[in-house]
């Protein structure tokens, strides 16, 4: 039993591209390897779109930014977005011809539907065989999982004794998650549904954790689904926001009384809740064909 | 007490040295190794061994002397008092947070720091881990740390930040006492802070009782070792127990063997910790993990929580301290005095 040397590990940690450099620079380089990353959002944020990508940008040499491996995503939620992973996979192949001249994209990328907590459960053993005896062209180096609170909210009631169980297997599940990211070097990312603020502000839904004092989205005040145990779980905790926003003005179109000229636009956000290694921070992104992108302030 | 090394029955040439080399008290050769004596001294080890076998009788003699000591080894209250205002304390980089704890982080106690997740709980981890190997003559103590992560969140990168940090402010601290005395050099550079971090990365509660079982024999080859920190406690005894009777048997064989730890080897025992809810009263309260007999389990407790905008710390259980808070900050730095008082300058 000896220490490891923290001088012989990498510096900075080895990081997967989020595929723009003004993502890249929010999370100082990437997701991060050997850590769990959790992304928070109401749907339609653009949480299985960051995903999507990462998978695909996992493939990248290490000089690209990439972790030249294949990815497992295990998806919960159905169906699998395959046309929206087709057209990102077109546009991300013809930005690196060079690298997917003989190979399609998608051939690196593993899918596996889940159907329950134990099912993930059984799924990450079998992963661990996996990752020890690789069989595709590039170890896997990625695992996504979307979402864990699809999970979670419908096979448990809210009794002291089906919550017990419920955070037993939180702990389960993120304990193996861990071990296996730390084993084997992965990058892990989990995504996380939001419930709908009630109360006080005072009362334990309203607990704050990390850097934002609450969580707005859409105009409603949220907070991560699952509760603080799965918070416990989780080493980053990264949330994203939408909110609709009036842009009339900017474009030069004046409101001339009425509606009819007022201009509206989503505007997204990716914030920094808490992260071992990130300042609290945030930057605005975008959501177009070709994936997803940081805006510069 | 100061020159005891007089009655050693050695040469004088290696009492010269001894003293030259700072060991004039028995104390301070009783936890030093026969080749570190040998490397601060230039002497043989064999001489080394030699000079710390006279030392031991020594020490032995004295002891038979004192009839107050009805068991071996027993100490009045007066020597504890005297040993612990020589002790040294682990300063967490917030004034304020020190104030309150009596001036740091204490040795020989077994701390527990609990929060809610982003309240900074690894961060304190991290900067102990840095601050303990601050050099005796910039007032810290120059010893090394054992880092013991559970939840994979040390994060080399920000360690090597907060190392960075601590080598300019000693650097600041220098030219601040130049005037006075040269003797103050700083010698570390923040890769050698990584150096002195001894970490293990440990996947399950076995491992974790195996690693600190293992630790006194560790730190019995690496006497300079100041600190551990377990970050955190508890993640691995969330999972997997179904007999709840058991966890509570093992969490608290590890809570004595790490109290005996810090009582033994002098140095101070960081467990960090979870919170989790719980339910009484008709309602779900916020409280740290681990249950009820594990709250007896630590010497000192310091809850951490959120006022507002601003990150506070609370000694909820002490023998000592009274019952405080203090504001803190996580900044790029590190653990620093809140931000609201930092036109506040400490400079002592």
């Amino acid at each position: 039993m000896n220490p490891e040397s923290l001088l012989r590990s990498p510096l900075p940690t080895p990081k997967l591209t989020a595929g723009c450099p003004v993502l890249d620079r929010l999370l100082g380089g990437g997701v991060p390897c050997s850590s769990v990353t959790e992304l928070v959002s109401e749907s339609s944020c653009g949480k299985t779109q960051l995903c999507l990508q990462l998978l695909l940008s996992a493939q990248l040499p290490s000089s690209l930014g990439g972790l030249s491996a294949s990815s497992l995503y295990l998806h919960s939620e159905l169906p699998f977005p395959l046309r929206r992973l087709r057209q990102l996979s077109h546009s991300f192949q013809s930005s690196h011809p060079q690298i997917f001249s003989s190979h399609n994209p998608c051939d690196g990328i593993l899918v596996q539907p889940i159907n329950s907590a134990d099912h993930l459960f059984d799924v990450l053993l079998k992963t661990d065989f996996a990752l020890a005896n690789p069989k595709t062209r590039f170890p896997i180096k990625l695992i996504v999982i979307d979402s864990i609170a699809a999970l979670f909210r419908s096979e448990f009631d809210n009794n002291p004794s089906d919550l017990k169980r419920r955070s037993d297997l939180f702990f389960r599940i993120s304990g193996k998650l861990k071990a296996l990211a730390y084993r084997f070097g992965l990058a892990v990312v989990v995504t996380n549904q939001v419930v709908d603020f009630v109360g006080t502000g005072d009362g334990l839904n309203g607990a704050r954790i990390g850097n934002l004092g609450c969580l707005y989205s859409s105009g409603r005040r949220v907070c991560p689904a699952l509760g603080i145990s799965w918070a416990n779980c989780v080493n980053s905790r990264l949330f994203l926001s939408r909110s609709e926003e009036i842009v009339g003005k900017e474009n030069g179109l004046v409101d001339v009384g009425g509606d009819n000229f007022v201009q509206r636009r989503t505007k997204r956000q990716l914030h920094v809740v808490f992260a071992p290694h990130l300042p609290e921070s945030s930057c605005e992104f975008v959501i177009v064909r070709e994936g997803v992108f940081g805006v510069e302030k | 007490m100061d020159m005891e090394v007089w009655r050693l029955r050695i040469s004088a040439t290696q009492r010269g040295k001894l003293i030259s080399a700072g060991y004039t008290s028995l104390s301070s050769l009783s936890s030093v190794s026969p080749s570190d004596l040998a490397r601060d001294l230039q002497i043989s080890e064999n001489d080394a061994s030699e000079i710390l076998k006279a030392a031991s009788h020594c020490g032995r003699l004295d002891n038979s002397d004192q009839s107050h000591a009805i068991v071996t080894g027993a100490q009045t209250a007066w020597d504890m008092l005297h040993e612990e205002d020589l002790s040294r304390r682990i300063t967490t980089s917030c004034a304020d947070l020190d104030n309150i704890l009596g001036g740091g982080i204490n040795c020989k106690e077994v701390t527990e720091i609990g929060g809610v997740p982003g309240i900074g709980k690894t961060q304190f981890g991290i900067q102990l881990a840095v601050n303990v190997q601050i050099p005796v003559d910039f007032g810290g103590l120059g010893g090394k740390a054992i880092y013991i992560d559970t939840e994979g969140s040390f994060m080399v990168e920000r360690a090597l930040q907060i190392a960075e940090s601590c080598v300019e402010d000693m650097l600041e601290y220098q030219e601040f006492v130049r005037k006075k005395f040269q003797a103050c050099q700083v010698q570390m550079q923040p890769k050698d802070f990584l150096k002195n971090i001894f970490y293990f990365r440990v996947c399950s509660y076995t491992e974790q009782i195996a690693v600190i079982n293992y630790l006194e024999k560790f730190i019995s080859e690496h006497k300079d070792v100041k600190v551990v920190i377990v970050d955190s406690v508890t993640f691995h005894f969330r999972q997997d127990f179904d007999d709840m009777a058991l966890r509570t048997r093992l969490l608290s064989g590890l809570a004595l063997k790490l109290m005996k730890l810090a009582k033994n080897c002098s140095l101070a025992v960081v467990l960090l910790n979870q919170v989790t809810t719980k339910y009484s009263d008709g309602s779900f309260h916020l409280t740290l993990a681990l249950g009820d007999s594990w709250s007896h389990a630590c010497t000192n407790r310091v809850i951490l929580y959120w006022n507002g905008n601003e990150r506070y710390a609370y000694i909820d259980k002490s023998p000592s301290l009274r019952s405080a808070s203090a504001p803190y900050s996580v900044t790029g730095k590190g653990i620093r005095g809140s931000a609201s008082n930092s036109k506040r300058i400490k400079m002592t």
